[in-house]
This record gives structure tokens, C-alpha cells and sequence, in this order.
């Protein structure tokens, strides 16, 4: 297929999407529903309005702090996990399994030690995002060449050289997987804490708009945090591409 | 000696480690406001009380049964939808795109719709977690057809292969082992479906258990429960590891 033509039929295809929606919701949803053609109605005051800019800072300023967070307590124990047998025997019980406990029900107890406030929403984030990174970056510890190891010992490397030197470096493509995934968390996390604790942005934003039976402003919100996702998503796949040519693909624990 | 892939040597540290654990958490218990946190004996005598009652039983029934039903769902839609794609690469050109913003978008962010239009019974709850788990087996299925070289439905029909023939021998076999990552990834989503469903359509299953508990400052009963949810996870998590693991292995090595 040519690109002019893929390009064609790609456009062609979200096309029918919409009209099938928009056809549904016609003939079958009370007014209120949201549709294409409404969406595209309210989309230019939604976006200008106070309440979604505001919004989506608080909750992207959220979502960054407790990535923040999440990337330098995960990297930190995931290096000593991958590159210490004893820290990883003793740690994974608690790590695998914390990873694999939907991070959401544990939002009643955080709403216990921090009160509905927005401390809630980011202790959610880092929760949601600490397990994958530090997962990935053990692996990543794990799989350093033993030869790189060697030699860099032979030629009397510190500790910290190794770690700062070697190990750090070459669990970088590992990170950035581990990251990847963690932020698809952390968008969940932060969307579940404000629903359940009733702080302000984004994910609240859509509760409060679909109470009011205002889905069209609410579903605007809904594709912001999709395009946030698919954003960062792209941009860790470039750096990738860009900067770790040496991480080979397939190996991120999606 | 710690350095050691002896069996009993792994065997102790894990052994150590879940006792470290469980004194950590006796010891924080202890120093903490029983309203904020529960010592490890405390939660582990309300736990067997909760068995003892059936409460746990009931509400992990009922929880599975949820999760079942929407990853089953689930299975059954996305699976056979993917491999049509796969054979009709002009639809899959036009909705791949499509496909991978849902698979990124947050799901929980249309629970207030789903609330509003389906209400909260129990195929509502279905349809959430049917929603997180439909579109990583569809990504996956669509990525792994898409992995099948053109080249081996070529030879076949060359040989004069029936369809039947092409979707038996070439696309199911092909594209399966990558929609088993996309399973493994559906359970993970869908238990997060799971609990969100029974906090936000109507408290339900291991969903109410946490809340009351919660909403009772009952924190040995909210560490007990979260306790079984972390050991529900791993196991189905594991369920979907052994899975991937075993297509994997047919799909031959490396990607």
C-alpha cells in the first residue's frame, strides 16, 4: 500500500467509526449520550474552559511528581534487587506480588493514613508506578553483561563505578520499558483516587461532568487522558529509538 | 553461602523473608494507632474469623465470578475479531489506530458513563471489566496476525489451501501465542476492572469487604482482605505467565 493511500484508508476508517457511534447514539441513546457530533460541538469551549485547564494541570503535575518519585525509589531498589542475590530473594515476594495486587485496592487504606486530600492521589501514583520500574530495572541489573562486569573489576572499579558506571547504564532501555508501563498505571491510578477521594482534575472533572449528564464535556476530558497516554507513550519510544539503540526490543514486561 | 542457587539455600532466604515481613509488620502494627494499621497476629485472626464466617468466601466467589465473566467475554469477542482483521488487511489498515488509543487509554475514566447508561447491576460490572480486558487480547491477536509472514499464506495457496486450511494451519497457530501476552495483560486490567466495578457501580465481593472494613476503621479486616487480594493477583498472574510461557515457547525463540 502506498503511504498516500494508507494515510486514505486510516482516515477513512476512524471516519465510519465516528458515524457508526454517531448512528448509535442517534437512534438508540437519550440525548445526553455523548456523540461525535456533539463532542466536536462543545470540544473548542471545553478545552478553552477553566475547569479542564485547571484540571489537567493538577492531575499531570500529580501524575509527574509521583513518576518522580517512583523512577528514584524503583531504580534504587530494583539496582540493588538485580545486582544482589540476598536483596532479591528477600524483596521479590513483596515486589512480585505488589505488582500483581490491582493497585486500586489499596486506595481505602490510603485514604485512611492521608486523608481525602490530593496526598492520596499522588501516594496512588507512586504505588501504581513503583512495582513495574523497579521490576525492570532489576532485569535489567540482571541481564548486565557478566563480561562488562569483569573487566571493569580487572581494572580495579569501585563499587559505585560499577553501579554508576555499568550497571545503571546498560538497565537504562529497561527503565525507560519500566516507565512506559508504569505511566499507563500511574494515568489509572490518578483518574481511581480522584473518583474515589473527590480531589480536583481531571478524572473528577468527568465524574462531576457525567453526573450532571453533560457527557460530551465529560468525554473531552476522557480523550485528553488518552492523548496524554499515547503521548508519552511515543516520546519514551523515541528516546529509546534515539538514544539506547543497543535495547533490544521484546524484552520489557508489558 | 548467600550466594548460592542451592535449593534449600533459596528456600531459607524466601522462608526468611516472609518472616521478616510478617515481624516488620507485627512490629509496625504494634507501634501504630490500631486505626491506622494493624499488627500481622491482629489481621491474621480476623482473617480466619472472615473464613470462619464465610464472609471471604462470598465475596471472593463473588468477585471471581465478575472477573470471569467479563474476561470470558472478553476472549470470546477479541479473539475471533482480531484474526478476521488479520485477513483483511485493508479493515486492519483503517482501525489499528483506533485500536491503540484504546488499548492506551485509561478504562477507568469511562465508569461514569458506563454508571449513568447501564446502571449497577451486575452485567454492568461485567461490561467494565470487559472493557479492560477486551483491548490488549485485541491489540495483541492483531499484532501477532500482523507478525505472520505473507509469504507462508502465499505457499499455501500456491498449493491450492482451502481458507479452512490457511486459519487452522497458519493464523490461529500464528497469531495465538501473542494473544496470550494480550491475556496476560487482560488479567492484569481486568482485576483492576474488577475492584473499580465493585467501588464505584455497587459495593460488592472483595470491593465491599475493603470498603466496609475501611468505612469501619476495621484495619485488620482491610489488611486481611487486601492480603488475599495481593495473593489473588499473583495467582492469576501467574496463571497468565504460565500461559504466555507455554506459547511462547511454541512460537519459537526470541520475538
Amino acid at each position: 500500500m502506498s503511504p498516500a493511500r494508507a494515510v486514505l484508508v486510516k482516515i477513512a476508517g476512524g471516519l465510519s467509526i465516528l458515524a457508526l457511534w454517531e448512528m448509535v447514539a442517534r437512534g438508540f441513546a437519550a440525548a445526553y449520550v455523548a456523540r461525535p457530533s456533539g463532542i466536536l460541538r462543545v470540544l473548542p469551549q471545553t478545552l478553552g474552559s477553566e475547569a479542564v485547564l485547571r484540571g489537567t494541570a493538577i492531575t499531570l503535575w500529580g501524575v509527574t511528581q509521583g513518576l518522580i518519585i517512583a523512577v528514584i525509589l524503583g531504580t534504587a531498589v530494583g539496582l540493588l534487587m538485580g545486582s544482589l542475590k540476598l536483596v532479591e530473594r528477600l524483596l521479590g515476594l513483596y515486589v512480585n506480588g505488589l505488582y500483581a495486587m490491582p493497585m486500586i485496592a489499596i486506595l481505602p487504606l490510603l485514604t485512611i493514613w492521608f486523608g481525602y486530600t490530593s496526598k492520596t492521589r499522588l501516594a496512588t501514583v507512586v504505588f501504581a508506578s513503583f512495582f513495574p520500574i523497579a521490576m525492570n530495572v532489576a532485569d535489567g541489573a540482571r541481564s548486565v553483561p557478566a563480561e562488562y562486569l569483569e573487566v571493569a573489576r580487572s581494572c580495579r572499579a569501585r563499587p559505585h563505578h560499577l553501579w554508576f558506571g555499568v550497571t545503571l547504564p546498560s538497565s537504562l532501555p529497561y527503565l525507560l520499558a519500566g516507565v512506559r508501563l508504569a505511566v499507563g498505571r500511574a494515568l489509572v491510578g490518578a483518574v481511581v483516587a480522584e473518583f474515589f477521594v473527590s480531589v480536583d482534575g481531571l478524572g473528577f472533572y468527568v465524574l462531576f461532568q457525567s453526573r450532571t449528564f453533560h457527557h460530551n464535556q465529560a468525554f473531552v476530558a476522557v480523550l485528553l487522558l488518552g492523548a496524554f497516554a499515547l503521548a508519552i507513550d511515543a516520546l519514551i519510544a523515541w528516546l529509546t529509538g534515539r538514544y539506547l539503540r543497543w535495547h533490544r526490543p521484546g524484552e520489557d514486561r508489558r | 553461602m548467600l550466594r548460592s542457587d542451592a535449593r534449600w539455600v533459596r528456600w531459607a532466604t524466601y522462608a526468611l523473608s516472609a518472616l521478616g515481613g510478617a515481624v516488620l509488620w507485627e512490629l509496625g502494627g504494634r507501634g501504630a494507632s490500631p486505626a491506622i494499621f494493624s499488627p500481622f497476629s491482629a489481621s491474621m485472626e480476623r482473617l480466619v474469623e472472615m473464613l470462619r464466617t464465610g464472609e471471604l468466601g462470598a465475596g471472593l466467589a463473588g468477585s471471581l465470578a465478575l472477573f470471569f465473566a467479563g474476561l470470558g467475554l472478553a476472549l470470546v469477542t477479541a479473539l475471533p475479531f482480531g484474526l478476521l482483521l488479520a485477513r483483511a488487511p485493508l479493515v486492519r489498515a483503517a482501525v489499528s489506530d483506533a485500536i491503540l488509543l484504546l488499548y492506551a487509554m485509561p478504562m477507568v475514566a469511562l465508569i461514569p458513563f458506563i454508571l449513568s447508561l447501564m446502571g449497577v447491576d451486575f452485567g454492568a460490572k461485567v461490561i467494565v471489566v470487559f472493557l479492560f480486558c477486551f483491548f490488549p487480547i485485541l491489540y495483541n491477536t492483531v499484532e501477532g496476525a500482523r507478525s505472520i509472514k505473507p509469504e507462508l499464506i502465499e505457499v499455501a495457496r500456491a498449493f491450492r489451501s482451502s481458507e479452512w486450511a490457511i486459519w487452522r494451519d497458519i493464523m490461529v497457530p500464528g497469531a495465538f501465542p501473542y494473544a496470550m501476552t494480550g491475556v496476560r495483560q487482560a488479567i492484569g486490567r481486568g482485576l483492576v476492572g474488577m475492584v473499580a466495578a465493585e467501588f464505584f457501580l455497587s459495593a460488592s465481593g472483595i470491593g465491599q469487604l475493603i470498603m466496609t472494613s475501611a468505612r469501619n476503621f476495621d484495619t485488620a479486616g482491610l489488611f486481611a482482605t487486601v492480603l488475599i487480594i495481593a495473593l489473588l493477583g499473583s495467582a492469576l498472574m501467574a496463571l497468565g505467565r504460565a500461559l504466555e510461557d507455554r506459547f511462547t515457547l511454541w512460537r519459537g525463540g526470541g520475538r
